[in-house]
């Protein structure tokens, strides 16, 4: 499904991507982890398009086509979502209006015929079950005003209304408490199928522990510097990065 | 004091006065007009040395060879100049007036309201207490010369205690063969505890020829009445309009100004005053601004604080593409009496071309201590992060570029209480948001 | 009520400390000003010609341009040939040290708490007095001169430095600037001159502290201050005046440019007496201060504490020409009695990603009428420029009055500009909550007060930060909302 071959990219004259290959597969779910600033979220940010990015060398091949030629929208239209870290406040765009528009605009680029309104708020409520999206929230302004937890929350539940291929989830853990990280990943947990993949990206092994990954990579220095099955995210809990970092420093010495 | 002689419009204007026939007005008509008509000459056209001009040269759209009010041939009023005002799906009684005059058969409208020319109307006991008390000559240029030399207009009176169940739609049309001079000039009327909703809709067909319109509207919201007083400019190029409305405001009134300054005429100059003449008072002033092409929109108002436990509340926003000049002056004054006054004022802008411009002054004087007033005044533009948020869920740039205009505007949209405007109002905001214009 | 209403009348009977008169004797210009008067003041400092040249084109400026009618208080007629033009101490005319200043005049300062004797003096703090029009004292000059920083007065660094002040001077205000721009130009009789050398940091702060005593004049100095490549300075000035029942004119011209990478920090603590409280006599104090951040990433901050004058009227302004330029505008402005303040300032954008700040806390009191006007201009190249503007003001008392102007014009789209304004009194809430715990109404409103300009204080060197905490807590003695 997604092929990414020596990526490199840089944000501000400064190289944050420096080489990554990773291949995800229809009904895999992968984990990338690694310390601060070692380019996790910017491979997100690369990934859906974000302006202030640059790619300097590489490919990403996203089912056949060519990801980084497209536009943040066509990314979207064609199955790539990503949980957003920190989900933008927009006051004055209701939620409702701006996922109406959004899934109408995807399945337009998909020819498929927009929902009318009933249609649509029959999807809306049967996902906002799924995902345990309070019913108040979806009528609010985006985002404004919503607690860190309920960000997140609306990120799956927008996750579960546009149901892409790709799934990106950028951090989606942090800042959660026990019950919301619960619920996030019970969210994820329904909505994954042999059809769609996903990649959590996080800090900590703790969401690994709700949601199963079939492999692990780290990142670090913008590049992945191992990858293993969920057993590598219990030893890097065991023993943190620094053991990782030493190989790889010495490994880079050599070369 | 200012020297005038330079615009041979002045002159025309001086002599159109000693030409006019007031004969058979009411005696504190006449009065009013010969005061007006000192003042003006002596004060003259406004430059850009008054501080209320500053931002917005007039002189350049006074150049032309005007006729001077209802001089030119009166035309056929046309489908499409009508069309241009119409709502969507508004359910509304409707009244025409083509450059300033009302125009037959009128809607069937419930007895309690009056509607009539404000010259046949010339002896009604209202028109005469009410007319000219609320307008200062004495410093306002344009109100000066429009009680001077205003050809005609509504009196709009609603009796105490009625209200009217839909909005009342006054389209005001203006049309012309060549440059026309207008000065239209109005009154309304709400009396004690009625409730009353209108929306007035200026609208201009696009000749060759340049049509000034200096309308004068005087509103008195009397104790216990309510007003929603809409009013949206949707005028053509080539079209200039001066608009001032003088509101006086009673005891436990409630007075909501919307106004909405759309794309294309040359020049929209709205000059909105409010009197707080009375304890207890509630005043909203919404305003959206639009602007495209070379357009000068210019918004002052002025709230004035006379009583003690009034509340104002003003939001306006501005909308600037191309090489549109915006100007925003929002005055704020609280008188010594006036202790526990809550006044809120806001302006905020986009910018959403490089040659577009803002200037904005809002400002408070503020003579009691027992007040609670703030202001804030905002440029910028559409936020990266947001326009890549949206983008990222798969919606078009165009798209979530109007998704981002309309959120922006709509801590004033959503003030609109008769849906279908808001609607309508939400669409020509869509209409005039182009692609790729940053 | 009862207890606020006594406690205005305290405030309006507050007396100014500062109010005593010298008796020296002093040199003075004839009354009155025509080509004559400049040419004398020239000639009494020796000026070269060009100086003299430029005086002359300052003062057909002045003659061309009217008293300005945008303000929103009436302007009280002023005589402006009715006074003296240049007023001096009558000694020698260079001091070769300390001693050989008139010990009156050194008395004068030690009472105003500027002791002009090093041993005696604040640490870390070199000041420049000028007395009436002429500088009566440099300290700390040679230690600084080590570093290449020249801190002298104006006087001395036409005669000494001649390039450095042809070259800056009328460069950031010209000479038809404004009315009392172009006067000052004309007949300005001393003031400071700094010039910090590239890359150095000025070890300590430099002050100057003007002193109006002579009856009958007006003081018109001008500072200049220039800060090289990469170099900082942070520059106070203070000043007072004697009471007298006319009033006074003070119109100085304050320049300051800062090349590439420097940073210029200038605080004023305006002290300059106030009139009685029927508004009698008082400073008229028309000043006309602005810098320019000529080069990439500079950055100049003002910071003012206005108590005195009958009339301030003043915007220090910023020109941010330099790309990542950065200006700044701290004030607090107190009025009491009949004084009227309008003052704020102006930022000019006009380099690329320049950013400016403006922080302003208006005072009134007594039957005062105190505004902040402001401007902030973004140009069509100042490409990612932001600003940000917050101005309160507090209302003491029903019969004085708080405005704000602030003017906003923006011809860039990259542009973010930000203006938030509140005006309220006190709440009783919060007296009644410090009251709760055992606090005395004074005591809660001068907490209070404190607490609400403490954004701008903080920005004050801290020597003066407590001065000026000192002056706020005297002038608003006994106040309660």
């Amino acid at each position: 499904m997604l092929k990414i071959k020596n990526l490199h990219a840089r944000v501000e004259e400064k190289q944050i991507l420096k080489g990554i290959n990773l291949v995800v597969n229809a009904g895999e779910v992968h984990a990338i982890m690694g310390p601060n600033g070692s380019g996790k979220s910017s491979l997100a940010s690369v990934l859906a398009g974000r302006e202030n990015y640059e790619v300097l060398e590489g490919e990403v091949d996203f089912d056949g086509k060519d990801l980084l030629d497209m536009s943040p929208e066509d990314r979207a239209r064609e199955g790539l979502f990503m949980a957003f870290q920190y989900p933008i406040e927009i006051p004055g765009v209701s939620n409702i209006n701006f996922l109406r528009t959004a899934l109408n605009e995807i399945r337009t680029y998909k020819k498929l015929p927009a929902l009318d309104a009933k249609q649509f708020l029959r999807l809306s409520k049967e996902k906002q079950k799924l995902v345990e999206f309070d019913a108040k929230l979806v009528n609010r302004s985006l985002n404004e005003g919503f607690s860190g937890g309920e960000k997140k929350r609306n990120e799956i539940f927008q996750l579960a209304m546009l149901e892409p291929k790709l799934s990106i989830l950028d951090e989606t853990d942090s800042g959660l408490d026990i019950d919301a990280l619960r619920i996030v990943a019970s969210g994820v947990n329904k909505l994954r199928s042999k059809d769609n993949a996903f990649i959590l990206i996080t800090h900590y092994q703790r969401l690994l522990e709700y949601i199963v990954p079939d492999f692990v990579h780290v990142l670090y220095n913008g590049r992945i510097i191992k990858s293993g099955t969920k057993e590598l995210a219990l030893e890097l809990e065991e023993k943190g990065y620094d053991w990782l970092k030493e190989t790889f420093q010495e490994q880079t010495v050599q070369l | 004091m200012t020297k005038q002689i330079t615009i041979p419009l002045y002159e025309d204007l001086l002599n159109g006065f000693n030409n006019t026939s007031i004969h058979g007005e009411n005696e504190t008509i006449q009065e009013a007009r010969r005061n007006g008509f000192e003042s003006f000459k002596r004060l003259g056209f406004p430059t850009r040395k008054n501080e209320d001009w500053k931002y917005t040269g007039i002189t350049p759209f006074l150049q032309e060879q005007y006729h001077i009010n209802g001089i030119a041939k009166e035309a056929e009023i046309s489908a499409a100049l009508i069309n241009q005002a119409s709502i969507p799906s508004l359910d509304s009684y409707r009244l025409v007036l083509l450059n300033g005059q009302l125009q037959t058969p009128i809607d069937t409208l419930p007895d309690f309201i009056r509607v009539k020319s404000i010259r046949e109307a010339k002896e009604n006991v209202d028109l005469v207490k009410y007319f000219g008390k609320n307008t200062d000559v004495n410093s306002f240029h344009f109100a000066a010369l429009n009680t001077a030399l205003f050809s005609n207009g509504l009196f709009l009176e609603i009796d105490a205690k009625a209200i009217l169940d839909k909005p009342l739609h006054i389209v005001h049309a203006f049309t012309a063969t060549g440059n026309l001079f207008i000065q239209p000039r109005h009154l309304i009327v709400v009396h004690s505890n009625a409730s009353l909703s209108v929306i007035e809709t200026v609208v201009s067909e696009n000749p060759l020829s340049k049509i000034f319109v200096n309308s004068l509207t005087e509103v008195v919201v009397e104790e216990n009445a309510c007003f929603d007083h809409y009013v949206m400019q949707i005028a053509q190029i080539g079209t200039r309009l001066v608009h001032q409305t003088d509101v006086s405001q009673k005891r436990h009134s409630v007075y909501s100004n919307y106004t909405f300054s759309m794309p294309k005429a040359d020049l929209i100059r709205n000059n909105l005053h409010v009197s707080l003449d009375d304890d207890q008072t509630e005043t909203h002033l919404y305003g959206l601004y639009l602007g495209e092409g070379q357009q000068l929109i210019d918004n002052h108002s002025f709230i004035n604080h006379k009583r003690p436990n009034c509340n104002s509340n003003e939001i306006y926003k501005g909308v600037l593409l191309d090489k549109a000049v915006g100007v925003f002056n929002g005055k704020v004054f609280v008188q010594p009496d006036a202790q526990k006054t809550n006044a809120f004022q806001q302006n905020n802008n986009l910018l959403l071309s490089n040659k577009a411009t803002i200037n904005t002054k809002p400002q408070l004087e503020i003579f009691a201590d027992d007040v609670k007033c703030s202001h804030g005044a905002t440029v910028g533009q559409l936020s990266k992060d947001a326009m890549f948020y949206l983008r990222s869920r798969g919606i078009g740039e165009e798209a979530a570029r109007a998704l981002l205009v309309n959120a922006f505007a709509f801590d004033v949209t959503e003030k609109i209480k008769i849906p279908a405007l808001e609607q309508h109002v939400n669409h020509l905001i869509a209409q005039h948001i182009p692609v790729n214009k940053n | 009520m009862e207890t606020n209403d006594q406690i205005i009348q305290d405030i309006t009977s507050q007396e100014y400390e500062f109010g005593f008169i010298t008796d020296i004797e002093m040199d003075r210009a004839p009354v009155g000003l025509n080509e004559d008067t400049i040419r004398f003041i020239s000639q009494k400092k020796n000026e070269p010609e060009w100086m003299l040249n430029w005086r002359l084109k300052g003062y057909e400026a002045f003659l061309r341009q009217d008293m300005p009618i945008w303000q929103n208080f009436k302007l009280p007629h002023i005589n402006l040939q009715g006074i003296s033009y240049y007023a001096a101490p009558k000694t020698k005319k260079k001091f070769n040290s300390l001693d050989e200043i008139d010990p009156e005049l050194l008395a004068t300062f030690e009472k105003l708490g500027i002791p002009l004797n090093e041993q005696k003096a604040l640490s870390g703090v070199a000041v420049d007095a000028v007395f009436d029009s002429i500088s009566v004292a440099t300290t700390y000059k040679e230690k600084l001169s080590e570093l290449g920083i020249i801190f002298c007065s104006f006087g001395e660094a036409v005669q000494e430095h001649p390039e450095l002040v042809r070259k800056y001077v009328g460069s950031v205000v010209p000479h038809s600037d404004n009315i009392f721009a172009s006067l000052n130009t004309a007949v300005f009789s001393d003031g400071s001159f700094v010039y910090i050398p590239k890359g150095v940091r000025c070890p300590m702060e430099l002050s100057t502290y003007f002193r109006i005593n002579a009856e009958n004049t007006g003081q018109f100095e001008r500072t200049l201050i220039i800060a090289d490549e990469g170099s900082y300075v942070s520059y106070l000035e203070g000043c007072t005046a004697p009471m007298r029942d006319e009033n006074q004119l003070h119109a100085a011209v304050v320049e300051l440019i800062a090349l590439e990478g420097a940073e210029i920090k200038y605080s004023t603590v305006q002290n300059w007496y106030p009139g009685d409280k029927e508004g009698r006599g008082g400073i008229y104090n028309f000043v006309t201060k602005r810098g320019v951040c000529r080069g990439a990433n500079s950055k100049i901050s003002w910071t003012q504490v206005e108590t005195g004058s009958a009339i301030t009227w003043k915007y220090p302004g910023v020109i941010l020409q330099g790309d990542n330029s950065v200006g700044e505008f701290y004030s607090i402005a107190v009025t009491k009695n009949k004084q009227i303040a309008d003052t704020g300032t102006k930022m000019f954008h006009i380099g690329r990603n320049t950013k400016s700040r403006i922080i302003s806390k208006g005072i009134s009191a007594g039957h005062s009428n105190n505004s902040y006007r402001g401007l902030v201009q973004v140009g069509p190249k100042a490409e990612n420029a932001r600003n940000f503007t917050q101005c309160d003001s507090l209302l003491l008392g029903s019969e004085c009055s708080a405005n704000t102007f602030p003017y906003i014009e923006t011809k860039n789209n990259t542009a973010m500009v930000e203006h938030e304004a509140t005006t309220s009194k006190i709440g009783e809430d919060q007296i009644f909550y410090l009251n709760q715990r055992g606090i005395n109404t004074e005591k809660a409103v001068a907490l209070i007060v404190n607490g609400y300009v403490k954004e701008v204080l903080n920005q004050l060197p801290m020597e003066f930060a407590v001065e000026a905490q000192k002056l706020l807590s005297i002038t608003l003695e006994g106040s309660v909302g």
